[in-house]
């Protein structure tokens, strides 16, 4: 509109007027350069450049690794929420996902414990040779897999397996802690009554806060083991929680993927709403070929053409990440989850096709376009990804 | 030798027609964003089997295909609109004062003004006044601002001059007694973010004229079906884009753009931008101070920054119907007192007026069978949330949430037996995805100051244009079209 029109409007001087002396006595808006992002940062820095402080045997197959900022500051997190580290493994460079141990109440450190996986490629290199001093970069504390006191009420089961007790050691520990208004039940399920993660601090606070009980349950016990045995089942579920009624609760699974299928069926049968159960997410699963949908015709030795629009082009096994194809030639893209669902990896789909396991959570309209997480894609035909 | 034609900023709603428009016409273009998807504030995130839509509850300006508005006009334009398809809304809204008022408006004049009258028989003709007034001025409004009528004056179009810039609350107070009836009637203000003692009842009466002249809209798939139609369109039409890219740096000399500079330290040269950043961010975030005139620095200092906004996500295991949400759009307000209302956005305590939008009910494709989503909004300031100590934040946010639920579950108590996934975004998240001060999502706030008529968008500085909330108005159809107008500033600009 012109201006000679708009002056004719009623009022319309009298806040021209009002500018005109707001403009005089105006704040020099550029001292606040930087200032949002510095805000931002407080919460959630892009990345985290961390140091290990020291090194904690916890098992025979398991290392606590306490990590400190080099930046002097680490965001705040709630207890169940991970860091994907990144480290240059061998001249690739990767990473991996690993829920903070530690409690939240205190600020000074991310604690995170590994366990020792058969040939696990990340894994085995933190617990060779990473020493006291080391130091990488991580993504900032992220997951959904934590206590929302807005509908997850204060009746709570935790079912662990293995490593799957990393994110449950915080939530107890800040539940002790803070002494939350929380009833939680820890069923913890291991392979051997000898390599129990944390059994002796669990037991200690067990000990000491009435409203923690803890429940081991061993796959292959030894012969003086006197507790529960085998998988964790409907009947020991209600057990353990005899006496209340299991639908009233939130129950929270973290393990192996073995072990998700036949929890979930359990406590199906028991009754429990599917938004009363909450499931972490587990990483790729460990044999593709195996999920279902997977076509028959394809093996996990095939291998395919990766072109990128970049210009450069190689070669990926059928049975692999797309991530960790890409990371192998060094491509290392943002990642969080390495799970399909955090989307920081989302990459379109030129040409060709891929798999993803179901839980993979894709946008509807990135479906519709082609876009793929390569965290969790694995390639059925040569691809062109824009990269 | 310039490595493109034109960069454009920020992959919002501005930046996205922005994009597009150039690369139809042919210009070698770039688009750099921050975030790993495009949409801005039009963006989708999944939990669990729910993709939640962040921020379109009602579409405005799309009309009928027989009777086209203004946006749907320019979807048309930019060749989108047959990847999309759009829901009409059936309401305007319901608004409800728990234990005090419950009235539903439809989309419709002749129906609204009935309902009105059904519930307030005392005011009838108050009604008729106030209605016929707010089609009066938007008709003159048509002819002067949009027709632009080279003769428009107080003596041809008295209404629109008259009233314009007067405060929506005294027009009220005219026409309408009873403050629930007022209420009724005006609670589209808070998606204006100015309670009705400071909005301009001309901003006022568009909106609401609009709303039920061109219907309200829902998109299939959500905001973010758009966000990623308009992105497609713009790759397909040529377009590049580069995703978790941010711009650290606009390059000037002599008064003139020369470039850009990535996060990642890349620089990219070009002699036209166009900022889908807001103009606070872009000049003091990515200009070096020398580089701007002190005539600029005024101008922002004289600027309010516009509210954000706190969203409770809700997945619930149930059908709307089960939970007894009948209507799409609920307005949720626990006094009559707008001035109060709109004080509660700049506190922690419990806001006093709240949106919750269940998608479901117009677009029972939204969320999967047997299932639906829904969002509480409430207009939130940053200001107290910059106040609490990072370590507090989460518990701050939770309680924030708790009072936000408590409010809903008064109208819709079986909500609370059904979630099954929430999530809560605050104005420090909207901060976070959208990198504008204060988390604003309507950019600068929408009194009369800091309106369309007071705000001059074209930039100082040579080859810088600017597109999105922080040019004029918020929301969906005003910042869409303001990246397709600076595009059209940048093509002619080209051609000289
Ligand atoms: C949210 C979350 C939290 C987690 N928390 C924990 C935790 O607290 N503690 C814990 O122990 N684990 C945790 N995990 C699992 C962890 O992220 C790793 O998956 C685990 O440590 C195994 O990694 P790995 O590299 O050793 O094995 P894998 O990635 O399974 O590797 C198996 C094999 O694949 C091949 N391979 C994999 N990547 C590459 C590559 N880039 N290049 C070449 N070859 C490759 C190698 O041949 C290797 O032997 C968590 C996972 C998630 C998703
Ligand atoms: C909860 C909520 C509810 C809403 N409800 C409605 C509604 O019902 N109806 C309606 O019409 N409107 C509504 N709105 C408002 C509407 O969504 C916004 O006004 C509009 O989308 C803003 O568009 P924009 O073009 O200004 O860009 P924005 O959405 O602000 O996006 C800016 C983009 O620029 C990027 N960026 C910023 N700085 C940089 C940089 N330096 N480098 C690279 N990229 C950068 C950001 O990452 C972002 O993607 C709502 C908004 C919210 C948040």
């Amino acid at each position: 509109m012109k201006n000679k029109v708009k002056k004719q409007i009623s009022g319309f001087s009298e806040i021209e007027k009002e500018i005109e002396i707001l403009r005089k006595h105006a704040l020099d808006r550029s001292v606040e350069k930087g200032q949002v992002s510095q805000i931002i940062h407080r919460l959630h820095p892009r990345k985290l450049n961390l140091a290990v402080s020291e090194i904690h045997p916890e098992t025979g197959s398991a290392k606590t690794f306490r990590l400190v900022s080099q930046d002097h500051y680490l965001p705040p997190f709630q207890a169940g929420q991970y860091i994907n580290l990144f480290l240059d493994v061998n001249g690739i460079l990767t990473s991996r996902p690993y829920s903070i141990s530690s409690s939240p109440c205190q600020t000074a450190y991310y604690d995170i414990t590994v366990r020792r996986i058969k040939n696990g490629f990340f894994s085995n290199y933190l617990l060779d040779e990473i020493q006291p001093g080391d130091v990488f970069q991580s993504t900032s504390p992220a997951g959904y897999f934590h206590h929302n006191p807005l509908f997850h009420g204060k009746d709570l089961v935790f079912i662990a397996g293995g490593s799957g007790i990393t994110p449950f050691m915080s939530m107890v520990r800040e539940a002790t802690d803070k002494k939350l208004d929380q009833q939680i039940h820890l069923i913890y399920g291991s392979q051997q009554d000898d390599d129990i993660i944390f059994q002796k601090e669990l037991s200690e606070r067990e000990s000491s806060h009435a409203n923690l009980t803890v429940t081991h349950v061993i796959t292959e016990p030894s012969s003086s083991f006197s507790g529960y045995k085998g998988f964790i089942t409907a009947e020991l579920i209600q057990t353990v929680l005899a006496g209340t009624n299991p639908a009233d609760k939130m129950f929270y699974l973290c393990g192996p993927e073995a072990m998700y299928g036949f929890v979930l069926s359990q406590l199906e049968m028991l009754g429990i709403p599917k938004r009363r159960i909450r499931v972490e997410i587990f990483g790729p699963p460990e044999d593709i070929t195996a999920h279902p949908g997977w076509p028959e015709t394809i093996q996990k030795e095939d291998w395919f053409q990766i072109r990128l629009s970049q210009g450069r082009t190689f070669e990926a096994k059928a049975g692999e990440t797309l991530m960790n194809s890409l990371e192998r030639n060094g491509i290392t893209l943002e990642t969080s989850c390495r799970s399909g669902v955090c989307s920081l990896c989302r990459t379109k789909l030129v040409s060709g096709k891929v798999f993803h396991p179901a839980g993979v959570q894709i946008r509807k309209s990135d479906r519709r376009y082609g876009y793929i997480h390569p965290c969790t894609a694995y390639p059925l035909e040569d691809l062109e990804l824009m990269i | 030798m310039v490595d493109y034609d034109a960069v454009v900023i920020g992959a919002g709603n501005g930046g996205l027609t922005a994009g597009l428009t150039l690369a139809r016409a042919g210009v070698k273009t770039l688009m750099l964003e921050r975030h790993n998807i495009p949409g801005g504030c039009a963006t989708s995130f999944v939990r669990g089997r729910f993709e939640f839509e962040v921020a379109l509850h009602q579409l405005s300006g799309m009309g009928t295909e027989s009777f086209p508005g203004p946006l749907r006009s320019m979807l048309n334009d930019l060749n989108v609109i047959k990847d999309l398809e759009f829901v009409q809304m059936e309401n305007l809204y319901r608004a409800v004062i728990p234990g005090q008022m419950d009235i539903t408006l439809k989309a419709d004049r002749g129906q609204a003004i009935q309902a009105l009258k059904a519930k307030f028989p005392q005011e009838t003709s108050g009604i008729d006044g106030l209605f016929d007034l707010v089609w009066a001025f938007c008709n003159q409004w048509v002819h002067v601002a949009i027709m632009r009528d080279p003769e428009a004056s107080p003596e041809k179009y008295p209404i629109y001059f008259q009233y314009a810039l007067k405060d929506t609350q005294t027009v009220l107070n005219t026409f309408l007694k009873n403050p629930l009836l007022q209420s009724a009637v005006s609670i589209y203000w808070s998606y204006m973010g100015m309670p009705p003692s400071r909005l301009p009842f001309g901003d006022f009466a568009i909106i609401f004229w609009a709303y039920t002249e061109f219907k309200p809209y829902h998109i299939k798939g959500g905001s973010q079906a758009l966000s990623s139609s308009l992105l497609n369109a713009y790759m397909e039409a040529g377009g590049e884009v580069r995703f978790n890219c941010g711009v650290r740096k606009i390059l000037v000399e002599n008064n003139r753009t020369k470039g850009v500079v990535t996060d990642q330290g890349d620089e990219i040269s070009t002699q036209r931008i166009v900022s889908n950043a807001g103009s606070y961010s872009t000049y003091v975030d990515l200009i070096d101070r020398e580089h701007v005139p002190e005539e600029r620095w005024r101008e922002l200092g004289a600027r309010t920054i516009g509210t954000s906004a706190v969203t409770v996500f809700l997945g619930m295991d149930a059908e709307p119907e089960d939970l007894g949400i009948r209507e799409t759009t609920n307005f949720i307000t626990e006094t009559t007192d707008n001035d109060l209302a709109f004080a509660t956005f700049k506190t922690l305590d419990s806001p006093k007026a709240m949106l919750f939008t269940c998608y479901d009910v117009d677009d029972p494709d939204f969320s999967p069978k047997g299932a639906c989503q829904g969002a509480i909004v409430a207009l939130a300031y940053s200001e107290p949330w910059l106040s609490i100590p990072t370590t507090r934040y989460y518990e701050t946010k939770y309680r924030y949430a708790q009072d936000m639920l408590n409010t809903l579950y008064k109208v819709f108590p079986d909500c609370k037996n059904h979630i099954e996934e929430m999530d809560v975004a605050t104005p420090l998240t909207h901060m976070r995805y959208l990198g504008h001060p204060g988390g604003a999502i309507y950019g600068f706030e929408q009194s009369a100051k800091d309106s369309e008529l007071f705000l001059d968008s074209a930039s100082p500085i040579e080859g810088l244009y600017h597109a999105g909330a922080f040019t004029g108005m918020g929301g969906f159809q005003p910042t869409l079209m303001s990246g397709q107008s600076a595009a059209r500033k940048v093509i002619r600009a080209l051609q000289k």
